[in-house]
Parts: structure tokens; sequence; C-alpha cells
């Protein structure tokens, strides 16, 4: 073959069918755009919807529902509640997560992918399940309750279940994993000469983690808090679970609405979730930046 | 002075050694439980217990919620994977193989799936549901299809973002080989690419099954009435109490799950894809 003749071939197989742009990536666009981006459009139109007990939903465009939402103190609590669980979660995981995630990027054993593996495998696991481990660990009779009275620290069982504590404790180890898996991989990539130069040049662990492995592990850093922010503020299982009918998310909000059949309100909820997840990660995103620049 | 460097260095190490063992150990906290509970003799979840048994797991084959969640969530994971990687892995070989305009925008919005909550994507789904029932008078909303639909939706962004992982790895030059060697691009598809890159599809086939299997948040939603997948049994019933029972149903899914990722790690290292 000439080399001449090679590229006016490509060109011919580039118009066949077979690899054009349209026919490989259309269908996967198409399905998630109609079943994803569709489906969001259709809940925003319902939250501008009016909710009559006998008629269910009526048509109709207005913003009564968010106002609904920000005026009653029982919502606007439940909105900072979760704002708040969220963002303690966020924290502890990051102060948990980076030195693991560290240790598992610069490990030098063979045990490594075994090592990931138990960092992944929880995650898979499913949130009911690890919930059921919390419940039995903190219930009024679980090992806690049991082993505090068995040393003679408590007289009477402690009210761990259903208590905020409780949803902070499980959320915390539902997020862990993204964190570590998230900074793992970013600091994976960090030459550890760098690190090494910094030790050469004087500096004690903490300073060089403080100016050298931070700096650069920033990108993963924001990701991962990010990331768990998110799934905080819109967990579900965990604060069904161990913060029992009393306490109030805002993830378990949105479905109870759908089950009173209050389509326009609980579609309303969903929308201040999201809004509220994605506006306050965009603002984290712009404010580290910009500080990160200077 | 230098060695007291080194010794902070070490004092250093160990602290990190400290704070990384307590981490991995809360992780596993509760999964630990769990699993000691489901070994209790007596039904009653209070410590010490007053003996061991095997019990609770022998009841589970007679358990019809449980076997027929567990059957439910096999068939809508194995049938949303096959769809999803029809879907995905074409996408995945076009975005990074192809120049397009809306590329970056296609990428995105086929990630998007995963980062989407959960409870958003299951309210947003149903309504979508109701709206496309109404328009087709089809029975949508509860039905077996729409589950699976929903269920591909999350299959999807595994498969693109591991299939492409394993495309940008590949050295294009065999590809190239291949061609002036008097393959078509059909053929060299078939013959080098779809080898080198069979470990990613085998990633997101593992991947995209075990996220689908454990949905709970999404399904919650759009699962019909007397449809129940195994998350959701485990969640109503842990609503209502919590014994050894479920403990038990907790540790089989345990240790299913963890069966298909030591299966994945076989074909690839886990440590390389998440």
């Amino acid at each position: 073959m000439t080399a001449a003749a090679l590229p006016a071939r490509q060109d011919d197989d580039a118009r066949a069918s077979f690899l054009s742009a349209g026919t490989l990536v259309g269908p996967a666009t198409v399905f998630v755009a109609a079943g994803l981006l569709v489906p969001l459009a259709i809940l925003f139109r319902y939250s501008l919807n009016r909710f009559e007990p006998r008629r269910m939903m009526v048509d109709a465009f207005t913003f009564e529902n968010y106002v609904k939402f920000f005026s009653d103190p029982y919502y606007t609590g439940i909105f900072w509640t979760t704002l708040r669980v969220a963002a303690l979660c966020t924290v502890a995981c990051v102060v948990l997560g980076l030195p693991l995630a560290y240790a598992l990027a610069r490990t030098q054993t063979r045990f490594k992918n075994i090592l990931i593996v138990l960092v992944v495998l929880p995650l898979f696991v499913g949130n009911a399940v690890r919930a059921a481990g919390w419940m039995t660990l903190l219930g009024s009779k679980g090992f806690l309750n049991v082993t505090l009275e068995k040393l003679g620290l408590i007289d009477e069982p402690l009210q761990m279940m259903f208590t905020e504590g409780a949803v902070i404790a499980g959320i915390i180890a539902v997020n862990l994993p993204y964190m570590v898996l998230t900074l793992q991989s970013v600091i994976e990539g960090i030459q550890r000469q760098l690190e090494e130069a910094a030790f050469s040049l004087g500096a004690n662990p903490y300073e060089m983690t403080k100016r050298v492995l931070l700096p650069l592990a920033l990108p993963g850093l924001l990701a991962g808090t990010i990331l768990t922010f998110i799934l905080g503020m819109n967990a579900y299982a965990t604060p069904v679970l161990l913060g029992g009918p009393k306490f109030k998310m805002m993830g378990p909000l949105v479905f109870g609405q759908f089950q009173l059949n209050n389509w326009p309100f609980g579609a309303t909820t969903a929308f201040v979730l999201m809004a509220a997840t994605l506006a306050l990660t965009a603002t984290a995103n712009i404010l580290v930046q910009r500080r990160y620049r200077r | 002075m230098a060695q007291g460097r080194i010794d902070t260095r070490r004092l250093g190490r160990f602290a990190l050694r400290g704070v990384a063992s307590l981490s991995m150990a809360y992780l596993l906290l509760p999964l630990f439980f769990v699993t000691w509970l489901a070994f209790f003799a007596q039904e009653i979840p209070s410590f010490p217990p007053e003996g061991y048994s095997f019990k609770w797991f022998r009841a589970i084959p007679g358990n019809d919620r449980f076997v027929s969640g567990f059957l439910l969530s096999l068939e809508v994971a194995a049938i949303a994977t096959v769809i999803g990687l029809m879907l995905g892995v074409p996408a995945a070989v076009g975005l990074v193989r192809l120049r397009f305009t809306g590329r970056e925008a296609a990428s995105n919005l086929l990630l998007l799936p995963l980062v989407v909550p959960g409870i958003v994507l299951g309210i947003a789904l149903y309504v979508f549901h109701v709206e496309a029932e109404l328009m087709t008078e089809l029975p949508i909303l509860g039905s077996f299809g729409g589950l699976i639909a929903g269920h591909v939706l999350i299959v999807i962004p595994w498969t693109v973002r591991l299939v492409t992982a394993s495309l940008v790895g590949m050295d294009r030059s065999i590809e190239e080989a291949a061609q002036s060697l008097g393959a078509d691009r059909l053929t060299t598809f078939r013959r080098v690419t779809m080898p080198a890159i069979l470990p990613g599809m085998v990633a997101a086939a593992m991947f995209g099954f075990i996220s689908s299997f454990g949905n709970l948040e999404m399904s919650l939603f759009i699962v019909g009435p007397g449809r129940t997948t195994l998350p959701i049994a485990i969640l109503q019933y842990l609503e209502w109490k919590i014994d050894p029972t479920i403990a038990a149903v907790s540790v089989l899914q345990i240790l299913f799950i963890a069966a298909a990722m030591l299966l994945t790690d076989r074909f690839v290292r886990i440590s390389r894809v998440v």
C-alpha cells in the first residue's frame, strides 16, 4: 500500500456508517438526554404547578411552592439540618480521608490491591446494609452501650440511635470511600521526589504537607470535597434508618412528599435540594480556585 | 539537627499510619458488626450474644421476600448491564477515536447520571414515567421496562468511563499497523481494538452490574407495586426492626458483592479503575 492511498482510504471509512460519530455516540447520548434531561425538565415544570388535595395536581405557573418552602420554619429547619450534617460529614471525610488516601497512594506492599478492595467494598455493599451494622453497634443494648456499661462509664444506656450523631457517623462512613479514592488517584500522580526535596530542604512532615502535598493535591481535594458534600446533602437511607421518623433531612422529605402524592411540592423540594447543592459546590469551586491562583 | 529531622519524619509516618488505620477500621466497622449479628443465637440484637448459630442463614432460602428480591435485582442488573454495554462501548470508542463538534458536551452528558443524586434521579424518572404514560397510554409507570431503563442510565457512565480509560491507554500504532496490512476498520476493531480493551469492558460490566444491583434511592421511586429489589427489601425490613435474619441477608449481599469484585480484580486491577 502506498502512503498516498492511506489518507484517502481513511476518508472513505470515516464516511462509512460504521464509525461515524452519530452511530457510535448517538444512541447513548440520546438515551441519556431522554432519560435524564427530559425528566429533570418535567420535574421543574411540575414544581410550578399547584396542589389541591382532592384534584391532586393542577396546572399552573406559580412560584408559590418555593415561597411555601422558604417561609415555613419546618422546611427551612430541615434544610439547615441537612446543610449542617453535610458540612460536618465533609470536614470529617477530609480529616479521615487524606491520611488513608496518602498511605494507600504511597504504600509499597503487595497487598495494596486488597486494601483498595477493602475501601471499595463498603461503597458497593449499599447504605442499608451498613446502616444495619450501625444499628447493631449503637442500639440501646448494642455493643457500644453494653461495653460502656461494663467499663462502669455509664449507668444506663445512652440514646445513640435516632440521633443526629448517629446519622453523621453513618454518612461519614458512606462518603469516606469516595473521598479516599478521589484523593488517592491524585496523590499517586504527585512525584515522590517533590516530597523528598521538601524534606531535604529541612521541612518537617507538617510543613511538607501544607506547602507541597496539599497545594499539589488541591484539585483532588476539591473534587473529593464536592462529591462528599453532594452525597451528604442527598443522603436518604442513612437518615431514614439511623435518624428514625423524627429526624428529617431533605432526601427523606422529597420521598415523603411523593408518598403523600403532593407532586408539585415534592418536585419543589427536589429542586431546592439540587439547586442548593449545585450553588454551594460552584461557590466553593470558584473560591478555592481564586485563592489557589494567588 | 539531622537527627531531629529524621525523628519528626518518623513521628509523621507513625501518625499517618495511625490515622490511616483508624479510618480504614471506621469504614469496615459496620460490615464487621452486621456480620457478627448474623451469627447470634438469640433473635434480639443485644450484647453479649447468648451463643452462636447458623440457623438464620439456613432460614433465608425459605424467605420469599428476600429470595424474590435477590432474583429481581439479579435480573434487572444483568439486563441493564448488557444494554448499558451495547450503548456505552460504541460511545466510548467514538468519544476517544473521533473528533466532532459537541464531543466534550456528549462526554459530560454521558457521565452525568453518576453525579445526579439518586433521590433526584428517582423522582425525575417517576414524573417522566407519569407523563410518558399519559402521552402514550402504555403502562409505563411502575413497569419492568421502566425499571430497566432507569438502571441502564446508571450503567452507561461506568461503561463510558472505564472503556474510555482503556482506549486512551492503548497504543494506537497497533491499529495503524493492522490497517496498513490491509485490514479494514471493522476488522481492525474486531481483531485488534476489541481484545485490547476487553479488560476495560469486563470492568465496565462488573462495575455497572454492581452499582445497578446495589441501587436503592432511584429504584425506590420507579419500582411498581409488588416489585421489590433486594436493597429495597432490606431497607423496608430495617425500617421495621433489626435482627439476625436481616443481618444474615446482609452478609450474603456482602459476600456476593465481594465475590464479584474479586472476579473483576482478576481481569483488571481494581486500584486502576476506581
